[in-house]
């Protein structure tokens, strides 16, 4: 227990989710409380004791996503409702507290996952593991940080055309505008044409550690695949990006088998990405930049495509349902070899090398962070 | 808060005689419906014997049964069992949940037993009692032709009436209430089949936010591999789990002598598809549709059933894994109990019965004459009356089902918790252990095991009493079903409010049993399991459980369940949880 504790309190401070260990307090039970305090609050004891959690995570978060969560609560005073993609599927609303009994907590996280407490900061459960209370926290933070830009962006009016019915008007914050800058630092993953079983694996590893250092997602989510010969690897549904090592599904192309039962939920893009574009390198992330400037204007809807430039951006829900992206992101991407799902995240791909597709990646996060810089006037 | 009362039809056998009454508002918010309320009911009198005229068997819908909310056509069966002695309540499918809505009930609750054969039909408020003359024979599927004009059937078949201790309830003649004998009860009472017909939909509190949550948990159904992935359940039906069980090394084979079976390719859901033309069955408002049928209308067996009747008996004939499916389908048979019995045997008499023979001692099994009064008695009694009582792969005498323990932490210790013997759907860990939903968990580790089972046998427990489909939870989760909850029903409920009702019906039936003489002892696996290996794969080992681990990890889980070093659960809990 207490080294999952320690693993995923650096995994916050590496992922720049706090500023510093010292303002995480992490939390798992089983017969008893772990914790790396000796000694357990009082309000922790009861949240264990009234809510069916395995797991809690009480943090402040960095002081970008803390000055957020102060502009959006004048706002959003009672529950911030993000719109991307992540979030609708996912976290649906983050309470915010009002008061800090162990009452009022209880309450919300008899709700909800997760909500924002009195003093900004976040408190996040799990009900299986510690892992899942890191992933709640994780996509508070990065729904914050979308809702807030996009909310400005559409605040804008105008020609903009905001129509986001959760949306609210918000004045930008210079402190936050001052805050912000394109992904950094960069490390790119090394240039390998994979040849092997182990060449893909590893190259794959490398491409999903360098993709969440250098910011286009956040570790918990995103995917990748590679096509050699009459296989697929693909990284499994709810594995960390940054920690594929034993998480790569070999999918037959031939449909042969089912095993891909616990691959990515958007292994049937892949697919069909591989199929329209014989490209066998396809990287997918979060990057924040590419999913505000998509939901930058009206609202989509599935079937609808407009453009960042050159990029497709096309709607469709996370996976492989009747509405599900796997219908409308293959063909945006054979147009283009890099797609963003509204909302969502950027695909890309490479013929044969992932650094192809992690430079498309990256070159569209820094565009799009230009975009917004010149919308903003920062 | 609303007004919510459950509305329950008791029937009385012995002088054929019904009434109608309300369960009152505090009893029905604590145990909210399908497999709560039964419990609750079955608690009355806990010390009855399965097979005894004023034994209940229950039927009950849950408040979400009939909705729209996808996934939530299900209903509940219970009683005592015969095969176990523990209470045990079985969740199915089909239309009889929704029939029992629409016609105003939420339960059914039989007691007596009728001196000839009968049909109970009921249509909205008119109950008749019709006698049937049948032969002791009859398939199931005669019986659902003959009266699926009545509205939706539940049957019990031949094997009930020959004293089979693993006797389903067929519902619409594709679902079984399969495990631990509910057919042997039905039988015992001489009711042939229960048919009812309503005409009323069952009202929704709010209908538009009742919208809203469909669309919410339909966009995780679509988010979930294991539901609407490529591989998922909605394209292959539950087999699809049969690749992954034999490379993860966990797929029982020889009566669990080994983990692997080296053909199981020959049952493999690409291959089941492709032979039968499969097409998709399912359940009402269910966009899952976990269920195949073949080109001819045939339904195909599901992951257990292949798994049991393939590798568990070493046979690579899927023709003979289709007709024992078949067999145990027309006769009202539990095909994992059936399939796990003759492994045993196999074990015991050092043979294999594959192909035709596998078939052989499924007919007669389904006889109950010769050898087959003994087979139907389950793998515990036919290994001690063999002089081997160490071959029975079971727990509580219920046979373990298609996931070895030792391939999965979580689920070992949550067969050996369940409360109606060895059960992978009462805390179904293969979610996290296998499957990666919400989370991964280290199948080979018993850390932070004893919480997460116990948590899960409470949201299990209550989504058996809403009347939803454990399989939903692949994808979305109680967050969801609480708004749900709240739409159809009004109540001003929360997510952890039903976890908490959950953890009151699971308490409740772990107290019954432990009223009904269960201890500590009971709650252990096979000792096969603590000393042999399984069969390791590339780069992979599969060790016995330690044992000294387990127990520890068992007494962990009795603390977080609030149970005694015994395993009781104390009074101080059952205060808490309002039980006493």
């Amino acid at each position: 227990m207490m080294e999952t504790i320690e693993k995923y309190l650096g995994k916050l401070v590496a992922q720049g989710l706090v500023d510093s260990s010292e303002d995480a307090s992490l939390f798992s039970m089983d017969d008893r409380i772990y914790s790396k305090d000796e000694n357990i609050p009082q309000i922790v004891e009861y949240l264990f004791k009234t809510l069916n959690i395995t797991s809690l995570i009480i943090a402040r978060p960095s002081r970008l996503i803390l000055n957020i969560i102060g502009e959006l609560k004048k706002v959003c005073p009672d529950r911030i409702a993000p719109k991307d993609s992540e979030s609708i599927t996912f976290i649906h609303d983050i309470p915010v507290l009002q008061d800090m009994d162990s009452k009022t907590i209880a309450t919300a996280l008899k709700r909800r996952k997760g909500c924002i407490a009195t003093d900004g900061s976040i408190i996040a459960t799990g009900s299986i593991t510690l892992e899942q209370a890191f992933v709640v926290f994780s996509s508070i933070c990065f729904a914050l940080f979308v809702k807030y830009f996009s909310d400005v962006l559409n605040s804008l009016g105008g020609s903009h055309g905001n129509v986001h019915d959760e949306c609210t008007v918000i004045e930008p914050s210079s402190t936050i505008l001052g805050m912000i800058g394109p992904p950094g630092p960069i490390r790119r993953p090394s240039l390998v044409i994979p040849e092997s079983e182990y060449d893909v694996i590893s190259t794959k590893v490398d491409t999903g550690k360098a993709t969440v250092e250098s910011g286009l997602v956040d570790s918990f989510f995103g995917n990748i695949s590679y096509t050699l010969d009459d296989y697929m690897y693909i990284s499994q549904t709810a594995a960390a990006l940054d920690e594929l090592e034993g998480l790569i599904d070999k999918v037959a192309l031939d449909g042969s088998s089912t095993n891909d039962i616990t691959s990515s939920s958007e292994m049937g893009s892949h697919l069909r990405i591989h199929e329209l574009t014989l490209d066998r390198a396809i990287l997918h992330g979060h990057p924040k930049f590419s999913v505000i400037m998509s939901m930058y204007g009206k609202p989509m809807e599935l079937g609808e495509k407009r453009y960042l430039g050159d990029i497709p951006v096309v709607y469709g829900r996370v996976g492989a349902g009747k509405k599900g992206l796997v219908h409308v992101l293959p063909p945006a991407m054979q147009e283009s070899r890099a797609a963003i799902a509204y909302g969502h995240g950027t695909f890309t791909s490479g013929s044969e090398s992932f650094l192809d597709a992690f430079d498309k990646m990256l070159y569209i996060e820094n565009a799009c962070f230009e975009m917004l810089k010149g919308l903003l006037s920062i | 808060m609303s007004k919510y009362t459950l509305k329950c039809l008791f029937v009385d056998l012995d002088s054929r005689s019904v009434r109608f009454e309300q369960v009152p508002q505090d009893i029905s918010l604590k145990y909210i419906g399908g497999r709560g309320i039964a419990t609750h009911l079955l608690g009355l009198n806990p010390m009855l014997k399965a097979g005894e005229p004023e034994t209940p068997l229950i039927f009950s819908a849950g408040p979400l049964t009939g909705s729209r909310l996808p996934s939530t056509g299900r209903m509940s069966i219970s009683s005592f069992s015969p095969l176990t002695n523990t209470i045990t309540s079985s969740s199915v499918g089909g239309n009889l949940g929704i029939q029992m809505r629409m016609a105003g009930l939420d339960v059914i609750h039989i007691t007596g037993k009728s001196r000839n054969k009968l049909v109970l039909c009921i249509q909205d408020r008119d109950v008749s009692f019709e006698d049937v003359a049948l032969g002791e024979d009859t398939p199931l599927q005669e019986v659902f032709l003959k009266l699926s004009s009545r509205g939706s059937v539940a049957a019990v078949g031949s094997a009930g009436f020959h004293g089979c201790l693993f006797a389903s309830i067929m519902v619409d003649g594709a679902y079984a209430a399969g495990r631990g004998g509910l057919g042997y009860v039905m039988a015992s009472k001489n009711l042939v089949a229960v048919t009812v017909r309503g005409s009323h939909r069952p009202g929704v509190g709010d209908r538009y936010m009742e919208g809203i949550t469909t669309e919410d948990i339909l966009r995780l159904f679509d988010a979930s591999p294991a539901i609407m992935g490529v591989s998922g359940i909605h394209r292959y039906g539950t087999v699809s789990l049969v690749d992954l069980m034999a490379s993860r090394r966990m797929m029982p084979t020889a009566n669990f002598r080994k983990t692997f079976f080296e053909q199981y390719r020959a049952f493999s859901a690409s291959r089941i598809v492709s032979t039968f033309k499969a097409t998709h069955n399912g359940c009402y408002a269910c966009p899952i549709r976990c269920k195949l049928k073949s080109d001819g209308g045939k339904e195909l067996p599901e992951f257990e059933t292949v798994s049991h009747f393939g590798a568990l008996n070493e046979n690579a004939d899927l023709m003979s894994i289709i007709e024992a499916n078949r067999i145990c389908n027309e006769v009202g048979m539990d095909t994992i109990t059936a399939a796990s019995t003759i492994a045993c045997l196999a074990e015991i008499r050092e043979k294999k019965y594959t192909g035709d023979t596998l078939v052989g001692k499924v007919k007669e099994m389904a006889s109950g004459k010769g050898l087959g009064e003994l087979l139907q008695m389950g793998s515990r009694r036919l290994a001690e009356e063999l002089g081997q009582p160490g071959t029975s792969m079971s727990v509580k005498s219920m046979e373990i089902p298609a996931y070895d323990p030792r391939g999965a932490y979580g689920m070992a210790l949550g067969y050996c918790t369940s409360t109606r013997g060895a059960c992978h759907l009462r805390a179904y860990p293969i979610s996290h252990e296998i499957l990666r939903r919400p989370v991964a968990t280290d199948r080979f580790s018993f850390q932070g095991k004893a919480r997460i089972i116990k948590i899960a046998e409470d949201v299990n427990a209550v989504i058996d009493s809403m009347g939803a489909c454990k399989f939903a939870f692949f994808g979305a989760s109680m967050e969801e079903y609480a708004l749900g909850m709240k739409a159809v029903t009004g109540l001003d409920i929360e997510p952890q409010d039903l976890i908490t009702i959950g953890e009151r019906i699971f308490t409740l039936e772990r107290y019954i049993n432990c009223q009904r003489g269960f201890a500590k002892e009971d709650d252990f696996l096979p000792a096969r399991f603590y000393k042999e290996h399984g069969t390791p794969g590339p780069g992979l080992e599969i060790p016995p459980i330690e044992r000294a681990l387990f127990k520890e990890t068992l007494e962990r889980y009795y603390r977080v369940r609030g149970c005694s070093p015994d395993g009781v659960p104390t009074e101080k809990r059952l205060k808490e949880l309002d039980i006493i």
